[in-house]
């Protein structure tokens, strides 16, 4: 079987799933809504010139990144935890191995479908962003439009490195509802508290920030992080955020590790 | 051909033995009824041998090796429950199937004919009956015609009518000359399916072969009198009595096949017995499988 017939596969299996398409329409809705959210914040704080800052190039490429940031983690994310727990749940899974399908082709149908999804979400990223930024400036420069520091190769690592870790968590607990749990949990909270308060207790250096879900974040981080980062006699003794280069190194080392992770675990278990 | 060859497969839960050392060959052809007891090991086996549990020791060869790495295309199979998506109708169902295996593009109306569920083929999966369910299941094991089929329990949960239905469908299949392994509990139905059985009990095959080496040729006497008490006394001084039991309202001897049941019924008659009932059968599968897993 072809990656394209695989494609093709999951395409049947999930075309008509009420769960796969909610997620899916969600984040297609949400994300360029963000842009009407921003037109209607009029007080922003004292060091933005304007809110003008959310529509014109370069920054636009920011903001646009780190509202993706969140719609992909929790929309797109829990769409590939349900892509392989739902088939552990109908059985639907083993069914496939019985029927034929081999275990290398199983995982890698679901890999498959997540890369085209992490392609997806940076095309229509890409999109939005210049369709919100040329309306703003009123015409299109190719210079000004994408001189963006990478921003779209970025935001593809995010998203693939969001969706890889996710199908890892589904893998591994195979129960959507445990599943999902901990993927939210482990992003949002479990780690912020390895980092902040295990981590920073034992050893206070910037290795804190050499966490997978944190070098993920900061491929496509708060805007706004940067002015903390140039408010002069902070306390930290090391930067808060990973250059985009560190976090794209260290993103895309944790992505291989969760793949043969996952892989092995997927081959050696029983189904 | 040897279809499929199993060799010292063994599979533990913890402490559990699932499968201990087995060993096992079914040929072309043959109609191969697995056996055993509940947790006896008959599911665990097909899971092994269809590669969704991973033995810890043992190996299994399909068709000598002879289609590759993945001779599943080549096996239709349930296992369980028929595992479908709830949400896809039979057609979309069935086409996934058709897609894995890599099979021709095919209209489903014949399968669907031969498992009646064309009047249902456009509704979800999920509304379908457990006998609805089980018949799309044979459906799709046909797919790609496959040259061995596995069923396991096929009947389980089924109302007489899903039962007699499903026994009718897995007859006609096995007149197609298929190879067929099924595991069941229910002996009557491996007894009219099969032509070949595996007994296991605990994980270990006690006994395989042809069903009719199985049943040993000892015929089954079921007798009564008025005198109960004096008609055990004869039945025990018979010679070629190999045991006796005794049920509700009757005695059930197994005698050497060379026992004139006539003769039997006239020395009662010349001993002052009178036999109210006189009944005369060959062993089934069910006294024969009681036999064997009572002695291991």
């Amino acid at each position: 079987m072809t990656l394209i017939n695989l494609l093709n596969l999951e395409y049947l299996k999930f075309r008509k799933n009420v769960i796969i398409n909610l997620l899916f329409l969600f984040f297609v809705i949400f994300f360029p809504s963000t842009l009407f959210t921003s037109t209607q914040i009029k007080e922003v704080p004292d060091f933005l010139p304007g809110n003008f800052v959310f529509f014109e190039f370069p920054t636009v490429w920011d903001y646009m990144g780190y509202a993706g940031n969140w719609l992909v983690f929790f929309f797109l994310g829990v769409l590939a935890i349900y892509l392989v727990t739902t088939e552990v749940a109908n059985k639907t899974m083993r069914q496939n191995i019985i029927c034929g399908l081999t275990r290398e082709k199983f995982f890698l149908s679901k890999y498959a479908v997540i890369v085209v999804l992490a392609i997806f979400a940076t095309l229509y990223y890409t999109i939005i962003t210049v369709a919100a930024g040329v309306y703003n400036a009123g015409s299109f420069s190719y210079d000004q439009a994408f001189s963006n520091d990478m921003a779209i190769p970025r935001f593809f690592l995010m998203s693939f490195s969001y969706l890889n870790f996710a199908l890892f968590i589904a893998f591994l607990f195979r129960k959507s509802g445990l599943a999902v749990f901990f993927y939210l949990t482990y992003v949002l909270v479990i780690e912020l508290i390895l980092r902040w308060v295990v981590h920073y207790k034992i050893h206070e250096s910037g290795l804190i920030n050499y966490y997978p879900m944190n070098a993920t974040e900061d491929l496509m981080p708060f805007p706004l992080f940067y002015f903390a980062e140039a408010i002069p006699n902070q306390t930290l003794p090391f930067s808060f955020l990973l250059s985009y280069g560190e976090a794209a190194m260290i993103a895309s080392i944790y992505a291989v590790i969760f793949l043969i992770i996952t892989y092995r675990l997927f081959m050696h278990r029983d189904i | 051909m040897t279809v499929l060859s199993i060799h010292n497969l063994s599979k533990s839960y913890g402490k559990i033995k699932a499968v201990e050392n087995l060993n096992l060959e079914v040929e072309k052809g043959q109609v191969m009824g697995i056996l055993g007891p509940n947790g006896s090991g008959k599911t665990t086996t097909l899971g092994l041998i269809l590669g969704i549990l991973r033995p810890h020791s043992g190996s299994y060869t399909w068709f000598e090796n002879t289609l590759g790495r993945n001779p599943r295309k080549k096996i239709g199979s349930i296992l369980e429950t028929p595992n479908f998506y709830p949400y896809l109708d039979a057609d979309d169902n069935l086409e996934i199937v058709r897609r894995i295996k890599s099979s021709e593009k095919q209209s489903f109306d014949e399968l669907l004919d031969l498992v009646k569920l064309t009047d249902r083929r456009k509704s979800k999966f999920s509304t379908y009956s457990l006998g609805m369910k089980q018949r799309l299941a044979i459906a799709a094991t046909l797919i790609g015609d496959p040259e061995v089929l596995i069923f396991d329990e096929p009947t389980n949960g089924l109302d007489p009518e899903g039962i007699s239905e499903v026994r009718r469908t897995l007859l006609d299949i096995s007149k197609m000359g298929k190879t067929v392994i099924m595991a069941s509990h229910i002996l009557a139905e491996v007894e009219k399916i099969c032509s070949h059985v595996a007994i296991l009990k605990q994980g270990r095959l006690l006994a395989t072969g042809p069903v009719g080496s199985i049943l040993s040729n000892d015929i089954t006497v079921e007798v009564a009198s008025n005198d109960m008490v004096k008609l055990e006394q004869y039945l025990r001084s018979l010679p070629t009595l190999t045991a006796l039991s005794t049920k509700d309202n009757h005695f059930e001897c197994t005698v050497e096949e060379d026992t004139d049941v006539a003769e039997l019924n006239r020395n009662a008659l010349r001993n002052g017995i009178t036999l109210t009932h006189l009944v005369s059968r060959k062993r089934r599968l069910e006294e024969e499988f009681l036999e064997i897993t009572k002695n291991q």
